[in-house]
């Protein structure tokens, strides 16, 4: 869950210098630090950049690099005041966006253009046409369906927005019915799953609600501010109480797991099974993460979850009645038609 | 400039193409390139260095290809297909962003939202450089609250390769695990779109073995993705994304199951919340995409669900509690 900014490619830092170039000709004069906090880069990286480009230019008609063909800054301005201007520049030209660049954002566009904040100011067709114009080539082919926005969902981007209590009823993943009220700090969206997190007033203590598990929700009066020691990335942490359980898995599910998954939880690769320990809060979610994998697990130890796991789905089966029919058609090919595999 | 021994950087070295290249109206051939442009003239000299200057050349045209810089070739007449005699140009009109493409600060506001729904994986470092341009316009952003954003994970391995050739318009093959089954077979596709649609990711293509288009669902490609070396078969038409997205939203609204599940317990809490869920008499009416998925959904929920309908996903449901007592009675 955490947001790790992969380390920067030589492309990236190309992108920078590209667009960087027109930037600071616009500008005319600006300073270091306020060039770096648009590009949000530290004032030490915006030097080393100015450099690079003061001291870059075009080969000349005889292939050399000359006084004439080169970028040139007002070197005591920079070196003295820490001012960037440039008093010569071969190049000044603002670089379009690459076919895949153009795309993630005209998706991204698609999943946050229902935001009824932007609807009304913002002509979400005209915006987008404008960043296909802007590509080298035609976008990528991308495309995402707008979520839509549940009753729940809209009451408590209202909390958010507006700092207020949120009362709401929740079943827990034992299945418990609990009414909490809670003081609201953010409310994500990861694919499709929403969470609040947030003070709980009943527990005294941060915690993080899915949206699903959510029966309703209402507005209650403000909001308090709650000292938080916690780090907002992550969404799930595990209680030192939770019990420790090794199960073996297909190789390739393990990323169907990865919200069970601590950072520190092992995992070992045996051929084709992954050998993963998880720390678990109760047995009940062991059936959960079972059948999540269509039931191709094995709980290894400890013997009481292996036993846990069993009784659980002796009891769906003895509630859902009748004998399974091992002819009929598997569930797949009914669904997903001709069109699919 | 000239003689230092200096080692270049790569972004250095990039950049110095770019301007050079931008600068050019007949274009420059290799040999200018290399001996000229800073980053390759120092090594140029080297004549052992000269083939590994060469290959990093070639290396640093698709680097800026996949950046947007539209690099072109140009063959000198009479000599079409001779490399020694090409020239290499990056045409100022197709570089540079349009005049009239400006935004607004809601615009850019709601930009930097759009890139912040991919908060990691391939798409998420093409829309952080899709944003370091945005920047060369000098939009400031406004001291409004950008509030929250909905993000998208591109957590499946098979994201990044696909994108790729799909960009490049590239054959590719993987193994695909199909629903129903046990082992994975091996698909050759000519990939067309991804899409994301109820919460997983798609990819459309022609499937090349058996002559047809065919939807697939990233998490059940179980290996990597590799390229055939064959160019596409065939190649996405602009309104392609928005069909296939269509199709899939026909396919969800039409796939139903009935489904009771225990009052008040999370199954009847969650399954109320799916979108498109009603209430019947029969049950609570679930839509889905692809009902083995939704077996699996249903199958976590033990003895809170019962499955009315169809036959299928009833079966499908049992098999998964059936297997695990199997696996640990």
């Amino acid at each position: 869950m955490a947001n790790r900014p992969a380390p920067l490619k030589a492309q990236d830092k190309l992108a920078f210098l590209l667009a960087l170039v027109p930037y600071l000709i616009d500008q005319v004069r600006v300073t270091v630090d306020v060039a770096a906090a648009h590009f949000a880069t530290t004032p030490d990286e915006m030097r080393k950049a100015v450099m690079l480009i003061a001291m870059s230019g075009t080969p000349g008609a005889d292939g050399t690099y000359t006084h004439e063909t080169l970028f040139d800054i007002d070197w005591d301005d920079f070196e003295q005041r820490d001012l960037i201007r440039f008093r010569a520049a071969p190049m000044e030209d603002k670089p379009r966006f690459s076919s895949r660049e153009a795309a993630a954002l005209l998706a991204g566009l698609q999943r946050v253009a229902a935001r009824p904040e932007f609807a009304a100011r913002v002509d979400i067709v005209e915006l987008m046409s404008k960043l296909a114009r802007g590509a080298t080539g035609a976008p990528a082919p991308f495309a995402v369906r707008a979520g839509e926005l549940a009753a729940i969902q809209a009451t408590l981007v209202d909390a958010v927005t507006a700092r207020r209590r949120v009362r709401i009823d929740y079943v827990t993943t034992r299945g418990e019915r609990k009414v909490r009220e809670v003081d609201p700090m953010s409310f994500d969206g990861v694919d499709d799953a929403w969470y609040l997190r947030g003070w709980c007033l009943t527990r005294d203590a941060e915690r993080t609600f899915l949206l699903d598990r959510m029966a309703s929700a209402e507005l209650l009066g403000p909001a308090e501010v709650h000292e938080t020691a916690g780090d907002s990335d992550e969404l799930f942490q595990g209680a030192s109480t939770d019990e420790r359980v090794t199960l073996s898995m297909p190789l390739a599910g393990l990323p169907l797991i990865a919200d069970y998954r601590g950072p520190s939880d092992p995992v070992r690769i045996e051929g084709d099974r992954a050998i993963v320990t998880l720390r678990i809060a109760h047995w009940g979610i062991l059936g959960r993460i079972a059948a999540r994998l269509a039931g191709g697990v094995e709980i290894i130890e400890p013997v009481s979850a292996r036993l846990a796991v069993a009784d659980w789905a002796r009891a769906a089966l003895a509630a859902h009645g009748d004998e399974t029919d091992r002819d009929a058609d598997d569930a797949t090919d009914d669904a997903t038609g001709s069109n699919s595999v | 400039m000239a003689a230092s021994a200096r080692r270049v950087p790569v972004e250095e070295r990039l950049f110095s193409l770019v301007l050079a290249l931008l600068a050019t109206e007949q274009g420059l051939t290799k040999a200018e390139i290399l001996s000229t442009v800073s980053g390759y003239a120092t090594r140029f000299e080297v004549a052992a260095d000269r083939a590994n200057l060469e290959r990093q050349f070639e290396r640093d045209k698709e680097e800026l290809r996949e950046l947007g810089v539209p690099l072109e070739t140009v063959d000198a007449t009479g000599a079409e297909g001779d490399t020694k005699l090409q020239r290499y140009r990056i045409p100022r009109s197709r570089y540079q962003l349009p005049d009239d493409i400006v935004f607004s600060p809601e615009e850019y506001a709601m930009l930097t939202l759009a890139a912040q729904v991919w908060r990691e994986g391939s798409l998420s470092t093409d829309s952080r450089r899709a944003l370091t341009k945005l920047q060369s316009l000098g939009v400031r952003l406004d001291d409004a609250v950008i509030g929250f954003a909905p993000s998208i994970r591109t957590r499946d391995a098979a994201h990044e390769p696909l994108t790729a050739a799909t960009d490049r318009g590239q054959q590719v093959t993987f193994p695909y695990l199909k629903p129903g089954q046990t082992a994975a077979a091996h698909r050759t596709v000519s990939p067309l779109a991804l899409v994301f649609h109820e919460g997983r990711w798609h990819l459309h293509g022609h499937d090349d073995r058996v002559d047809a288009r065919r939807t697939f669902l990233l998490r059940r490609i179980v290996g990597p993705v590799s390229l055939t070396g064959s160019p596409a078969t065939a190649r996405p038409t602009a309104d392609e994304p928005a069909r296939v997205l269509d199709e899939l939203a026909a396919l969800w609204r039409s796939t139903v199951a009935t489904v009771r599940v225990r009052p008040g317990s999370e199954a009847d809490v969650v399954m109320r919340n799916r979108p498109g869920t009603d209430e019947a008499e029969a049950g609570l009416q679930v839509h889905a995409t692809d009902l083995d998925i939704l077996a699996d959904e249903l199958a976590a929920f033990g003895a809170d669900v019962q499955v009315i309908a169809p036959p299928s996903l009833r079966n499908a449901v049992r098999l998964r509690w059936e297997k695990l007592v199997q696996t640990h009675g």
